[in-house]
């Protein structure tokens, strides 16, 4: 009976210790991050060799399907960076002095509740990564960096309801903001209904701070949603997958050299 | 000890390693399970069996799922419903298929609660919970036979 009592006694109090760090998931949602992010951290030294395997298998499978896709989309951003120092030259301008760099990063946690709002990933502040950095995946912007840890960040996705983003039509050059819905898909809000876009019309980032340029692109306008408080929002569809976001790229804006190793 | 440290970080590396494509069987809690019944059910290796796979399942939280506590209160309900079960089972009954029908139980019911409370219900989720459910099937043979090896010709 008092074995019976002993592993009772036991459990009880293990279950309230659960029940206790529910509460506290609900209750004190930083502190759970906290938590997660320092367990992250502990896991990331065993972890990084199988995420080389997993990127180095997923590379050589997708290799064949990609490289077509990557070379057309290399052309058209040769063509254009042509054009632009054509234009640059014929306006006697200096060509800018690039100060950007792109680094590599993994997605190494997708929580199912926040699919569409947040990732984290395996660079951080020792990298160069700064809040606010833009994240891209395939050439397309699919978020920016709302949290820096030193090895990891977290992104937040341009699919959830509280990303807000200065965004431009680039072949009418109209003004809106891009915004997500928590479900995958994304809005281009505040424009005039009126205004007639074609399915196909490249939405670019429009200049809104240090650490985001603008022209990145961000994905195609697809159809017109429903005329509310005398605006109609656009539906874009996004050029990067964003249900298969695994390897991603953090565009590191500004003087980068001293922070990377 | 060792040995379920081991699976656990075996168990997390796979899932590093098949993110996106399935979820991995517990075979955390299984070796667990086994090893809770593996040897006499003493009340000290019971409970610290017990909180070995409470903080187990919490790091699985930490580090995989979004609400943090609910693995590790299902390892515990876990240890004690096979505790229960074994300690009422005479010593002669205590065979290799009611270990088998008692893990793969319990392991079916914690990737069911895991399904409703974690995953966001789709044909996609169902595909993932029925195959991690198929692949645990060759990890709980495994214990089985060593169960049945280590108890053949006497009981414990």
């Amino acid at each position: 009976m008092s074995k019976l009592n002993s592993i009772l006694v036991n459990s009880l109090v293990a279950m309230f210790f659960g029940l206790m760090t529910l509460w506290m998931s609900y209750a004190l949602p930083l502190t759970i991050r906290f938590a997660a992010d320092k367990v992250g951290v502990m896991l990331s030294y065993p972890e990084t060799p199988v995420q080389e395997i997993r990127a180095l298998v997923q590379t050589a499978g997708n290799w064949m399907m990609e490289r077509k896709g990557l070379q057309d989309r290399n052309r058209e951003l040769e063509i254009e960076n042509l054009a632009l120092r054509a234009a640059l030259h014929d306006a006697a301008l200096p060509p800018p002095v690039s100060t950007s760099e792109m680094i590599g990063a993994r997605v190494t946690l997708r929580y199912p509740d926040a699919w569409w709002k947040e990732v984290r990933i395996n660079m951080g502040s020792s990298q160069g990564v700064k809040i606010g950095a833009p994240v891209l995946s395939e050439g397309y912007m699919i978020g920016k960096i709302i949290m820096a840890g030193e090895n990891y960040s977290w992104v937040e996705l341009i699919t959830s309801a509280s990303f807000l983003l200065a965004a431009v039509v680039n072949e009418t050059w109209d003004l809106g903001v891009i915004n997500g819905d928590d479900r995958g898909n994304i809005w281009l809000l505040y424009m005039p209904p009126e205004r007639e876009f074609k399915r196909g019309m490249m939405v670019s980032t429009a200049m809104v701070g240090d650490y985001l340029p603008p022209g990145i692109p961000i994905g195609k306008i697809w159809g017109d949603g429903d005329t509310r408080d005398g605006f109609t929002p656009r539906s874009v569809v996004s050029g990067a997958h964003l249900t298969q976001l695994y390897n991603l790229q953090v565009l590191l804006i500004g003087d980068v050299s001293g922070v990377r190793n | 000890m060792i040995v379920s440290i081991a699976v656990w970080l075996m168990q997390d590396l796979l899932q590093v390693l098949m993110m996106g494509f399935m979820l991995v069987p517990d075979f955390f809690m299984l070796v667990v399970i086994y090893m809770t019944i593996s040897k006499p059910l003493n009340e000290r290796r019971i409970s610290w069996w017990l909180w070995f796979a409470f903080i187990g399942g919490i790091l699985w939280d930490l580090r995989w799922v979004v609400i943090p506590g609910m693995s590790g209160l299902i390892n515990v309900a876990a240890v004690v419903l096979v505790f229960w079960v074994w300690n009422r089972t005479p010593i002669g009954g205590r065979s290799a298929a009611l270990f088998a029908g008692l893990a793969g139980g319990i392991h079916f019911l914690s990737g069911i609660a895991h399904y409703f409370l974690w995953a966001v219900p789709s044909q996609a989720a169902t595909r993932m919970f029925l195959i991690q459910q198929l692949l645990s099937v060759p990890a709980l043979a495994v214990l089985c036979l060593i169960y049945a090896f280590k108890t053949a010709g006497q009981h414990v």
